[in-house]
């Protein structure tokens, strides 16, 4: 995006690396603790994250991952598929981080 | 408008946000297009409730989307189809599938009344992981409105591409001139749920505030107090969790 060498398998699963992003590795386990069942891990996960960002960066941080579980459903349940331009756009993307093994790819056609 | 209670967290809430969420808790509780505010609320109720619903909970672990039936967890003001509708689009989205969707409609509701249900089920989902991630209880709905719904179906929405009919962005004229952003690229996530006009205007606020403006998505110096990588990054860690490919 801005020439920035990024570790595409931090998107798939923590690494524990930082993925070439700052605090990326406390901004992932911070996500998956709020898409998780663990209430212990999600406490220990806002509090490590609230050390290293301001307030106005964890609301900004919180209010995407609000966005993301709007977004993901209204995308799963109306079946739209992938823009063209954004296929283009991320087509070795979406390669690297084998986005077709999810069903929802289906709506999709390949080219 | 009700705001919801962020003191908790102990951190302010930027302005627009908090205008935002008071936003979506009338809208989800106000007469809609095709349901009552008092169907729309309890609708808003079955998606938090899904949440820890068992049925849902073993289905989730089953392999197959069918393998385990009985009833959910619910509050009982919906049938038991909408109400599987519901939990399923909030708890299970990734496994939702054309074959899925025509077995729902038009057998168990309309198009229209199916596009505005997932509008609702979707923003609960919203505000509910928003709430879960800020530290703080689950925003009160507040008490449906009454009113009657404006049934008010487009007629540019076409069948297309999507499982339901959309309005293409040179269509969107009329009562729908307002509805997407003036901007060169309008993606599909915008469209999905334009047979409901309504729904696709709470969805541009939802996202203005949360995210980004649409017109901005394309721009990569676009970003918040947060740079535009680490919004990527939790985005896509968020979307990869959900199993969505979009």
């Amino acid at each position: 995006m801005n020439g920035t060498d990024v570790d595409l398998s931090a998107v798939n699963g923590s690494t524990g690396s930082d993925a070439g992003i700052e605090h990326g590795a406390r901004l992932i386990a911070f996500t998956e603790a709020v898409m998780g069942n663990d209430e212990t891990a999600l406490k220990r996960e806002r509090a490590a994250l609230r050390t290293l960002l301001t307030d106005e960066q964890f609301v900004d941080v919180v209010a995407t991952i609000g966005a993301f579980n709007v977004v993901d459903r209204v995308a799963d349940s109306t079946g739209i598929p992938l823009d063209d331009m954004m296929k283009m756009m991320g087509a070795d993307l979406g390669r690297g981080l084998n986005l077709r093994r999810f069903r929802s790819s289906a709506n999709t056609r390949e080219d | 408008m009700l705001v919801p209670d962020y003191s908790a967290a102990g951190i302010a809430v930027r302005q627009d946000l908090k205008d935002c969420h008071a936003l979506l808790l009338h809208h989800v509780t106000a007469p809609g297009t095709w349901w009552t505010g008092a169907e729309r609320r309890a609708i808003a109720e079955e998606s938090r409730l899904a949440t820890t619903c068992s049925l849902c909970r073993q289905r989730k672990d089953a392999l197959s989307l069918n393998a385990v039936q009985g009833k959910h967890d619910s509050t009982g003001e919906l049938p038991g189809d909408v109400v599987d509708v519901i939990h399923r689009i909030r708890t299970d989205p990734q496994r939702l599938s054309r074959d899925w969707f025509e077995r729902v409609v038009p057998e168990i509701l309309s198009d229209a009344h199916y596009v505005e249900l997932v509008g609702v089920v979707t923003m609960m989902a919203g505000m509910d992981n928003f709430a879960r991630a800020f530290g703080v209880a689950p925003f009160t709905l507040p008490a449906a409105k009454p009113g009657e719904p404006s049934r008010h179906r487009p007629a540019s929405a076409k069948p297309g591409t999507a499982w339901v009919p959309m309005i293409d962005v040179t269509d969107a004229d009329g009562p729908e001139a307002d509805m997407y952003p003036q901007a060169p690229f309008v993606p599909n996530i915008m469209r999905a749920m334009s047979l409901v006009p309504d729904q696709v205007r709470a969805l541009r606020r939802s996202s203005d505030a949360h995210y980004l403006p649409v017109q901005q998505i394309p721009d990569p110096t676009a970003r918040r107090t947060i740079d535009r990588m680490q919004m990527e990054l939790v985005a896509a860690r968020v979307s990869a969790l959900n199993e969505c490919f979009y």
